[in-house]
Protein backbone atom coordinates (compact mmCIF):
# COMPACT_ATOMS: atom_id res chain seq x y z
CA UNK A 1 0.00 0.00 0.00
CA UNK A 2 1.38 3.70 -0.76
CA UNK A 3 2.07 5.97 1.96
CA UNK A 4 -0.98 7.69 3.06
CA UNK A 5 0.45 10.24 5.31
CA UNK A 6 0.09 10.59 8.94
CA UNK A 7 -2.01 7.99 10.51
CA UNK A 8 -3.33 7.17 14.09
CA UNK A 9 -3.90 3.81 15.25
CA UNK A 10 -7.46 3.63 17.23
CA UNK A 11 -9.65 0.21 18.41
CA UNK A 12 -13.13 -0.05 18.55
CA UNK A 13 -15.40 -3.18 18.95
CA UNK A 14 -18.48 -2.42 17.20
CA UNK A 15 -20.31 0.29 14.88
CA UNK A 16 -21.12 2.42 17.73
CA UNK A 17 -17.59 2.66 19.28
CA UNK A 18 -16.05 3.41 15.87
CA UNK A 19 -18.46 6.70 15.33
CA UNK A 20 -17.58 7.53 18.94
CA UNK A 21 -13.56 7.20 18.29
CA UNK A 22 -14.19 10.00 15.24
CA UNK A 23 -16.14 12.24 17.52
CA UNK A 24 -13.07 12.05 19.72
CA UNK A 25 -10.37 12.88 17.47
CA UNK A 26 -12.04 16.27 16.50
CA UNK A 27 -12.23 15.40 12.96
CA UNK A 28 -15.70 16.24 12.31
CA UNK A 29 -18.83 18.35 11.47
CA UNK A 30 -21.35 17.28 14.17
CA UNK A 31 -22.57 14.47 12.47
CA UNK A 32 -21.02 11.00 12.49
CA UNK A 33 -18.23 9.81 10.47
CA UNK A 34 -17.18 7.12 8.28
CA UNK A 35 -14.28 5.91 9.89
CA UNK A 36 -10.94 7.18 7.17
CA UNK A 37 -9.60 3.44 7.64
CA UNK A 38 -5.98 3.22 5.36
CA UNK A 39 -7.63 0.75 3.37
CA UNK A 40 -10.71 2.72 2.11
CA UNK A 41 -8.63 5.77 1.69
CA UNK A 42 -6.40 3.93 -0.63
CA UNK A 43 -9.12 2.23 -2.33
CA UNK A 44 -10.80 6.14 -3.18
CA UNK A 45 -7.16 7.21 -4.18
CA UNK A 46 -6.79 3.72 -6.46
CA UNK A 47 -10.73 5.28 -8.17
CA UNK A 48 -8.88 8.70 -8.53
CA UNK A 49 -5.69 7.11 -10.02
CA UNK A 50 -4.03 9.53 -8.16
CA UNK A 51 -0.89 9.06 -5.33
CA UNK A 52 -1.71 10.26 -2.01
CA UNK A 53 1.08 13.10 -2.04
CA UNK A 54 -0.04 15.09 -5.42
CA UNK A 55 -0.89 18.40 -4.39
CA UNK A 56 -4.38 19.35 -5.94
CA UNK A 57 -3.89 23.07 -4.53
CA UNK A 58 -2.66 24.83 -1.59
CA UNK A 59 -4.25 28.07 0.66
CA UNK A 60 -1.10 29.93 1.20
CA UNK A 61 -2.61 32.49 3.83
CA UNK A 62 -2.70 29.73 5.66
CA UNK A 63 0.52 28.01 5.21
CA UNK A 64 -1.21 24.51 3.92
CA UNK A 65 -0.94 22.18 0.72
CA UNK A 66 -3.64 20.16 -0.17
CA UNK A 67 -2.93 16.86 -1.22
CA UNK A 68 -4.91 14.18 -3.03
CA UNK A 69 -4.82 11.81 -0.24
CA UNK A 70 -6.02 14.14 2.03
CA UNK A 71 -9.38 15.07 0.23
CA UNK A 72 -9.58 10.94 -0.13
CA UNK A 73 -9.78 10.78 3.91
CA UNK A 74 -12.31 13.51 4.22
CA UNK A 75 -14.27 11.97 1.05
CA UNK A 76 -14.36 8.36 2.95
CA UNK A 77 -15.17 10.31 6.11
CA UNK A 78 -18.22 12.01 4.50
CA UNK A 79 -19.50 8.83 3.22
CA UNK A 80 -19.10 8.83 -0.67
CA UNK A 81 -18.12 6.31 -2.78
CA UNK A 82 -14.83 6.07 -4.71
CA UNK A 83 -16.25 7.17 -7.98
CA UNK A 84 -17.52 10.43 -6.46
CA UNK A 85 -13.30 11.01 -6.36
CA UNK A 86 -13.48 13.01 -9.28
CA UNK A 87 -16.22 15.01 -8.34
CA UNK A 88 -14.50 16.26 -5.28
CA UNK A 89 -11.04 16.43 -6.54
CA UNK A 90 -12.32 18.75 -8.97
CA UNK A 91 -14.32 21.00 -6.50
CA UNK A 92 -11.13 21.39 -3.96
CA UNK A 93 -8.88 22.28 -7.24
CA UNK A 94 -11.47 24.71 -8.07
CA UNK A 95 -11.84 26.69 -4.60
CA UNK A 96 -7.93 26.58 -4.05
CA UNK A 97 -7.49 28.40 -7.75
CA UNK A 98 -6.49 31.92 -6.65
CA UNK A 99 -9.57 33.71 -8.15
CA UNK A 100 -11.78 31.85 -5.59
CA UNK A 101 -9.64 33.46 -2.82
CA UNK A 102 -10.67 30.60 0.01
CA UNK A 103 -8.92 32.36 2.76
CA UNK A 104 -11.68 35.15 2.50
CA UNK A 105 -15.04 33.29 2.15
CA UNK A 106 -13.79 30.67 4.41
CA UNK A 107 -13.05 32.99 7.07
CA UNK A 108 -15.33 36.06 6.97
CA UNK A 109 -18.47 37.01 9.33
CA UNK A 110 -20.30 36.87 5.89
CA UNK A 111 -20.76 33.33 6.65
CA UNK A 112 -20.30 31.55 3.23
CA UNK A 113 -21.03 28.34 2.06
CA UNK A 114 -19.24 26.92 -1.15
CA UNK A 115 -22.01 25.76 -3.71
CA UNK A 116 -20.66 22.97 -5.67
CA UNK A 117 -22.55 22.69 -9.50
CA UNK A 118 -22.04 19.20 -10.83
CA UNK A 119 -22.68 19.65 -14.81
CA UNK A 120 -21.82 17.13 -17.82
CA UNK A 121 -22.29 13.09 -17.85
CA UNK A 122 -20.44 12.46 -14.85
CA UNK A 123 -23.60 14.31 -13.14
CA UNK A 124 -25.79 10.77 -14.44
CA UNK A 125 -23.33 8.22 -14.05
CA UNK A 126 -22.55 8.82 -10.13
CA UNK A 127 -26.43 10.36 -9.79
CA UNK A 128 -25.86 13.98 -8.68
CA UNK A 129 -30.01 14.85 -8.12
CA UNK A 130 -30.56 17.55 -10.35
CA UNK A 131 -34.87 17.90 -9.67
CA UNK A 132 -36.97 17.74 -7.27
CA UNK A 133 -35.49 18.07 -3.70
CA UNK A 134 -32.46 19.98 -5.04
CA UNK A 135 -31.02 21.47 -2.02
CA UNK A 136 -32.80 19.12 0.12
CA UNK A 137 -31.65 15.87 1.75
CA UNK A 138 -32.18 12.05 -0.04
CA UNK A 139 -29.25 11.64 -2.06
CA UNK A 140 -26.30 10.24 -1.06
CA UNK A 141 -23.81 12.00 -4.01
CA UNK A 142 -25.75 15.37 -3.12
CA UNK A 143 -25.01 14.97 0.41
CA UNK A 144 -21.86 13.28 0.60
CA UNK A 145 -20.16 15.17 -1.91
CA UNK A 146 -21.05 18.69 -0.46
CA UNK A 147 -20.10 17.27 3.31
CA UNK A 148 -16.47 15.97 1.81
CA UNK A 149 -16.02 19.54 0.30
CA UNK A 150 -17.53 21.10 4.35
CA UNK A 151 -14.73 18.26 5.89
CA UNK A 152 -11.47 19.39 3.53
CA UNK A 153 -12.54 23.30 4.35
CA UNK A 154 -12.25 22.37 8.26
CA UNK A 155 -10.03 19.79 8.28
CA UNK A 156 -6.96 20.08 5.63
CA UNK A 157 -8.06 23.98 4.95
CA UNK A 158 -8.00 24.88 8.75
CA UNK A 159 -11.43 26.47 8.33
CA UNK A 160 -12.27 25.74 11.99
CA UNK A 161 -15.65 26.99 13.27
CA UNK A 162 -14.73 29.46 16.02
CA UNK A 163 -10.86 29.37 14.98
CA UNK A 164 -10.07 30.49 11.02
CA UNK A 165 -13.80 30.44 10.80
CA UNK A 166 -15.64 33.31 12.00
CA UNK A 167 -18.95 33.47 10.59
CA UNK A 168 -21.64 35.33 12.82
CA UNK A 169 -24.39 32.77 11.73
CA UNK A 170 -23.76 30.45 8.74
CA UNK A 171 -25.95 28.30 7.19
CA UNK A 172 -27.16 25.24 6.15
CA UNK A 173 -25.42 24.67 3.45
CA UNK A 174 -22.24 24.47 5.41
CA UNK A 175 -22.90 20.97 6.25
CA UNK A 176 -23.62 20.12 2.88
CA UNK A 177 -24.12 22.31 -0.98
CA UNK A 178 -24.26 20.25 -3.77
CA UNK A 179 -26.48 20.42 -7.00
CA UNK A 180 -26.41 19.33 -10.71
CA UNK A 181 -28.24 21.00 -13.71
CA UNK A 182 -31.19 19.43 -15.45
CA UNK A 183 -28.94 19.63 -18.75
CA UNK A 184 -30.63 16.95 -20.67
CA UNK A 185 -33.79 18.12 -19.88
CA UNK A 186 -33.65 21.34 -21.10
CA UNK A 187 -32.74 23.58 -24.31
CA UNK A 188 -30.65 26.26 -22.65
CA UNK A 189 -27.00 25.56 -22.46
CA UNK A 190 -25.52 24.03 -19.15
CA UNK A 191 -23.83 26.05 -17.42
CA UNK A 192 -20.20 24.39 -18.01
CA UNK A 193 -20.52 25.23 -21.51
CA UNK A 194 -21.77 28.76 -20.95
CA UNK A 195 -18.09 28.85 -19.29
CA UNK A 196 -16.12 27.47 -21.90
CA UNK A 197 -16.26 23.57 -21.60
CA UNK A 198 -17.58 21.33 -24.00
CA UNK A 199 -21.22 19.38 -23.28
CA UNK A 200 -19.46 16.42 -23.46
CA UNK A 201 -17.29 17.23 -20.82
CA UNK A 202 -17.79 17.14 -16.90
CA UNK A 203 -16.60 20.05 -14.77
CA UNK A 204 -17.48 21.36 -11.27
CA UNK A 205 -18.57 24.70 -10.53
CA UNK A 206 -17.92 26.27 -6.95
CA UNK A 207 -19.25 29.09 -5.64
CA UNK A 208 -18.68 31.19 -2.00
CA UNK A 209 -22.23 32.20 -1.02
CA UNK A 210 -25.73 32.80 1.17
CA UNK A 211 -28.14 29.85 1.42
CA UNK A 212 -30.61 29.70 -1.51
CA UNK A 213 -33.94 31.81 -1.11
CA UNK A 214 -36.71 30.14 -3.05
CA UNK A 215 -38.64 32.54 -5.07
CA UNK A 216 -42.73 31.39 -4.88
CA UNK A 217 -44.01 32.25 -8.62
CA UNK A 218 -45.70 30.62 -11.37
CA UNK A 219 -46.95 32.01 -14.66
CA UNK A 220 -45.44 33.22 -17.87
CA UNK A 221 -41.27 33.48 -17.53
CA UNK A 222 -41.68 37.59 -17.51
CA UNK A 223 -43.26 37.31 -14.01
CA UNK A 224 -41.41 34.53 -12.35
CA UNK A 225 -37.98 36.57 -13.36
CA UNK A 226 -40.09 39.58 -12.09
CA UNK A 227 -40.24 38.01 -8.78
CA UNK A 228 -36.72 36.33 -8.78
CA UNK A 229 -35.43 39.98 -9.60
CA UNK A 230 -37.07 41.23 -6.42
CA UNK A 231 -35.70 38.75 -4.41
CA UNK A 232 -32.23 39.01 -5.75
CA UNK A 233 -32.39 42.92 -5.10
CA UNK A 234 -33.29 43.02 -1.18
CA UNK A 235 -31.51 45.26 1.26
CA UNK A 236 -29.43 43.07 3.48
CA UNK A 237 -27.93 40.42 0.96
CA UNK A 238 -24.20 40.47 1.20
CA UNK A 239 -24.34 42.59 -2.28
CA UNK A 240 -26.44 45.29 -1.38
CA UNK A 241 -24.04 46.00 1.71
CA UNK A 242 -21.79 48.89 1.50
CA UNK A 243 -19.09 46.96 3.76
CA UNK A 244 -15.86 45.91 1.92
CA UNK A 245 -17.12 46.89 -1.47
CA UNK A 246 -14.94 45.55 -4.60
CA UNK A 247 -15.78 48.72 -7.02
CA UNK A 248 -15.66 52.21 -5.36
CA UNK A 249 -18.26 53.48 -7.71
CA UNK A 250 -20.47 51.22 -7.59
CA UNK A 251 -20.98 52.38 -3.34
CA UNK A 252 -22.50 48.71 -2.90
CA UNK A 253 -20.68 45.24 -2.86
CA UNK A 254 -22.47 44.05 -5.74
CA UNK A 255 -21.23 40.70 -6.81
CA UNK A 256 -22.20 36.86 -8.93
CA UNK A 257 -25.62 35.09 -8.53
CA UNK A 258 -26.47 31.65 -9.19
CA UNK A 259 -30.71 31.62 -10.11
CA UNK A 260 -31.71 28.27 -10.35
CA UNK A 261 -35.14 27.74 -12.42
CA UNK A 262 -37.29 24.44 -12.04
CA UNK A 263 -39.65 23.10 -14.32
CA UNK A 264 -40.99 22.28 -17.66
CA UNK A 265 -38.06 23.35 -19.96
CA UNK A 266 -41.39 24.26 -22.42
CA UNK A 267 -42.49 26.97 -20.66
CA UNK A 268 -38.50 28.94 -21.53
CA UNK A 269 -38.64 27.89 -25.48
CA UNK A 270 -38.80 31.71 -26.77
CA UNK A 271 -36.22 32.61 -23.80
CA UNK A 272 -32.01 31.97 -24.00
CA UNK A 273 -29.93 31.94 -21.21
CA UNK A 274 -28.30 35.42 -22.08
CA UNK A 275 -32.04 36.62 -22.58
CA UNK A 276 -33.27 35.67 -19.02
CA UNK A 277 -29.44 37.34 -17.52
CA UNK A 278 -30.14 40.48 -19.35
CA UNK A 279 -33.94 40.91 -18.42
CA UNK A 280 -32.78 39.90 -14.89
CA UNK A 281 -29.51 42.39 -14.42
CA UNK A 282 -31.76 45.31 -15.42
CA UNK A 283 -34.06 44.61 -12.59
CA UNK A 284 -31.74 43.69 -9.86
CA UNK A 285 -31.06 47.12 -8.24
CA UNK A 286 -32.03 49.21 -5.11
CA UNK A 287 -32.94 53.03 -4.66
CA UNK A 288 -30.45 54.96 -3.46
CA UNK A 289 -33.50 55.94 -1.12
CA UNK A 290 -33.70 52.75 -0.33
CA UNK A 291 -29.98 52.21 0.24
CA UNK A 292 -29.87 55.59 2.40
CA UNK A 293 -32.90 54.70 5.14
CA UNK A 294 -31.00 51.00 5.67
CA UNK A 295 -27.81 53.43 6.08
CA UNK A 296 -26.13 51.68 3.51
CA UNK A 297 -25.53 55.12 2.13
CA UNK A 298 -24.77 57.96 4.14
CA UNK A 299 -27.24 61.05 4.18
CA UNK A 300 -30.11 62.12 3.66
CA UNK A 301 -32.73 61.32 1.54
CA UNK A 302 -33.06 63.72 -1.52
CA UNK A 303 -35.62 64.67 -4.45
CA UNK A 304 -34.34 62.14 -7.29
CA UNK A 305 -33.47 59.58 -4.61
CA UNK A 306 -36.68 57.08 -4.91
CA UNK A 307 -36.19 57.22 -8.73
CA UNK A 308 -32.09 56.78 -8.92
CA UNK A 309 -31.13 53.22 -8.94
CA UNK A 310 -27.69 51.17 -7.84
CA UNK A 311 -27.43 47.73 -10.02
CA UNK A 312 -26.19 44.99 -7.66
CA UNK A 313 -24.22 42.67 -9.62
CA UNK A 314 -21.90 44.39 -12.41
CA UNK A 315 -22.65 42.52 -15.52
CA UNK A 316 -25.35 40.30 -17.17
CA UNK A 317 -22.89 37.88 -17.43
CA UNK A 318 -22.59 37.65 -13.34
CA UNK A 319 -25.45 36.01 -13.17
CA UNK A 320 -25.37 31.83 -13.11
CA UNK A 321 -28.05 30.85 -14.69
CA UNK A 322 -28.89 27.09 -13.75
CA UNK A 323 -32.06 24.90 -14.49
CA UNK A 324 -32.42 22.74 -12.01
CA UNK A 325 -35.47 21.62 -9.23
CA UNK A 326 -38.39 19.51 -9.31
CA UNK A 327 -40.84 19.38 -12.60
CA UNK A 328 -43.17 22.23 -11.35
CA UNK A 329 -42.15 25.81 -13.04
CA UNK A 330 -43.61 27.32 -9.53
CA UNK A 331 -40.47 27.65 -7.19
CA UNK A 332 -36.79 29.30 -8.58
CA UNK A 333 -33.83 30.40 -6.12
CA UNK A 334 -31.45 33.22 -5.90
CA UNK A 335 -28.28 32.26 -4.30
CA UNK A 336 -25.96 35.81 -3.64
CA UNK A 337 -22.44 35.86 -3.28
CA UNK A 338 -20.22 35.81 -0.41
CA UNK A 339 -18.41 39.25 -1.40
CA UNK A 340 -17.72 41.36 -4.46
CA UNK A 341 -15.74 39.74 -7.04
CA UNK A 342 -12.64 40.71 -6.23
CA UNK A 343 -12.83 38.91 -3.16
CA UNK A 344 -14.39 35.33 -4.44
CA UNK A 345 -15.60 34.46 -7.83
CA UNK A 346 -16.95 31.61 -9.53
CA UNK A 347 -14.40 28.75 -10.79
CA UNK A 348 -15.33 26.32 -13.10
CA UNK A 349 -13.15 23.20 -13.37
CA UNK A 350 -12.82 20.05 -15.35
CA UNK A 351 -13.62 16.50 -13.82
CA UNK A 352 -10.69 14.27 -14.90
CA UNK B 1 -8.57 -6.84 22.93
CA UNK B 2 -7.71 -8.76 19.46
CA UNK B 3 -5.61 -7.55 16.92
CA UNK B 4 -8.45 -7.37 14.48
CA UNK B 5 -10.48 -4.48 16.52
CA UNK B 6 -7.33 -2.36 16.03
CA UNK B 7 -7.54 0.36 12.91
CA UNK B 8 -5.70 2.54 11.29
CA UNK B 9 -7.05 6.22 10.59
CA UNK B 10 -5.68 8.15 7.47
CA UNK B 11 -5.19 11.75 9.47
CA UNK B 12 -7.46 14.11 7.49
CA UNK B 13 -5.67 17.18 8.70
CA UNK B 14 -2.94 19.06 7.70
CA UNK B 15 -0.21 21.20 9.56
CA UNK B 16 0.89 24.93 8.35
CA UNK B 17 4.31 24.64 6.71
CA UNK B 18 6.05 27.18 7.98
CA UNK B 19 9.51 28.35 6.64
CA UNK B 20 12.07 29.48 9.55
CA UNK B 21 12.65 33.47 9.52
CA UNK B 22 13.78 35.95 11.76
CA UNK B 23 11.62 38.78 12.20
CA UNK B 24 13.03 42.68 11.61
CA UNK B 25 14.12 44.10 14.88
CA UNK B 26 12.35 47.07 16.53
CA UNK B 27 13.41 50.73 15.62
CA UNK B 28 15.34 52.25 18.04
CA UNK B 29 13.55 55.19 17.80
CA UNK B 30 10.08 56.39 15.75
CA UNK B 31 11.67 60.01 14.86
CA UNK B 32 12.55 60.39 11.01
CA UNK B 33 11.25 57.07 10.61
CA UNK B 34 9.32 56.37 7.28
CA UNK B 35 6.47 54.55 8.07
CA UNK B 36 3.76 52.55 5.62
CA UNK B 37 0.25 52.06 6.28
CA UNK B 38 -2.18 49.06 4.67
CA UNK B 39 -5.26 50.15 4.70
CA UNK B 40 -7.46 47.13 4.20
CA UNK B 41 -10.50 49.19 2.55
CA UNK B 42 -12.97 47.74 5.40
CA UNK B 43 -15.05 50.65 5.98
CA UNK B 44 -13.93 53.60 8.17
CA UNK B 45 -10.15 51.67 8.01
CA UNK B 46 -8.76 54.96 6.12
CA UNK B 47 -10.01 57.33 8.89
CA UNK B 48 -8.49 55.73 12.11
CA UNK B 49 -5.69 54.73 9.46
CA UNK B 50 -5.09 58.54 9.09
CA UNK B 51 -5.63 59.80 12.40
CA UNK B 52 -2.55 57.14 13.59
CA UNK B 53 -0.84 58.69 10.81
CA UNK B 54 -1.64 62.22 12.32
CA UNK B 55 -0.56 61.13 15.89
CA UNK B 56 2.54 59.32 14.94
CA UNK B 57 3.50 62.68 12.50
CA UNK B 58 2.70 64.63 16.12
CA UNK B 59 3.54 62.78 18.46
CA UNK B 60 6.85 61.31 17.12
CA UNK B 61 7.95 62.58 14.51
CA UNK B 62 7.71 60.49 11.20
CA UNK B 63 9.41 61.33 8.45
CA UNK B 64 6.97 60.24 5.85
CA UNK B 65 3.68 57.86 5.53
CA UNK B 66 3.82 55.87 2.64
CA UNK B 67 -0.27 54.68 2.09
CA UNK B 68 -0.89 51.62 0.07
CA UNK B 69 -4.80 50.15 -0.06
CA UNK B 70 -5.97 46.80 -0.99
CA UNK B 71 -8.98 46.44 -3.28
CA UNK B 72 -10.23 44.06 -1.09
CA UNK B 73 -10.07 43.06 2.81
CA UNK B 74 -10.22 39.81 2.25
CA UNK B 75 -7.06 39.30 0.10
CA UNK B 76 -3.77 39.39 0.55
CA UNK B 77 -2.07 42.55 0.07
CA UNK B 78 -0.06 42.06 -3.53
CA UNK B 79 3.47 40.75 -3.07
CA UNK B 80 4.60 43.93 -5.30
CA UNK B 81 3.24 46.37 -3.16
CA UNK B 82 4.67 44.85 -0.05
CA UNK B 83 8.09 44.68 -1.66
CA UNK B 84 7.86 48.42 -2.33
CA UNK B 85 7.01 48.90 1.26
CA UNK B 86 10.02 46.89 2.55
CA UNK B 87 12.36 48.43 0.28
CA UNK B 88 11.33 52.26 1.43
CA UNK B 89 9.70 52.11 4.76
CA UNK B 90 11.52 51.60 8.35
CA UNK B 91 8.39 50.22 9.28
CA UNK B 92 4.49 49.28 8.56
CA UNK B 93 1.58 49.22 10.25
CA UNK B 94 -0.83 46.88 9.14
CA UNK B 95 -4.55 46.58 10.84
CA UNK B 96 -7.80 44.66 10.12
CA UNK B 97 -10.78 47.87 10.90
CA UNK B 98 -14.47 46.78 10.30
Amino acid sequence: MQDLGDTTTVVWNDALEAIERCYELGWGDGLPLVPPTAGRVAQFLEASGKSSGEVIGEIPERRREITAGKVAANAVMAGCLPEYMPVVLAATEAMLAPPFNLVGPSSSMGGSAVLVIVNGPIAEKIGVNSRNNLFGPGNRANATIGRAVRLILMNACAAIPGLFDRSVIGHPGKYTYCIAEAETETHWNPLHVERGFKPEQSAVTVFASESPRQVRSVGRPEAILHSVADAASSLGTNMSTSGSVGNPEAGVRQGEIVVTVAGNSALWKDWTKKQVRDFLHERIRRSVADLKRAQVFPGEIESGDEESYVSLIPEPEDILLVFAGGEESNMSSVIPSWGPKVGSMAVTKEVK
Amino acid sequence: MTQKNEYVLVDPTTQAIVAPFNGAPRLPTLAGARIGIIDDSKRNADVLLQELAEVLRNRYEIADVQWHRKPSASRAADPAAIKELAASCDAVVIAIGD
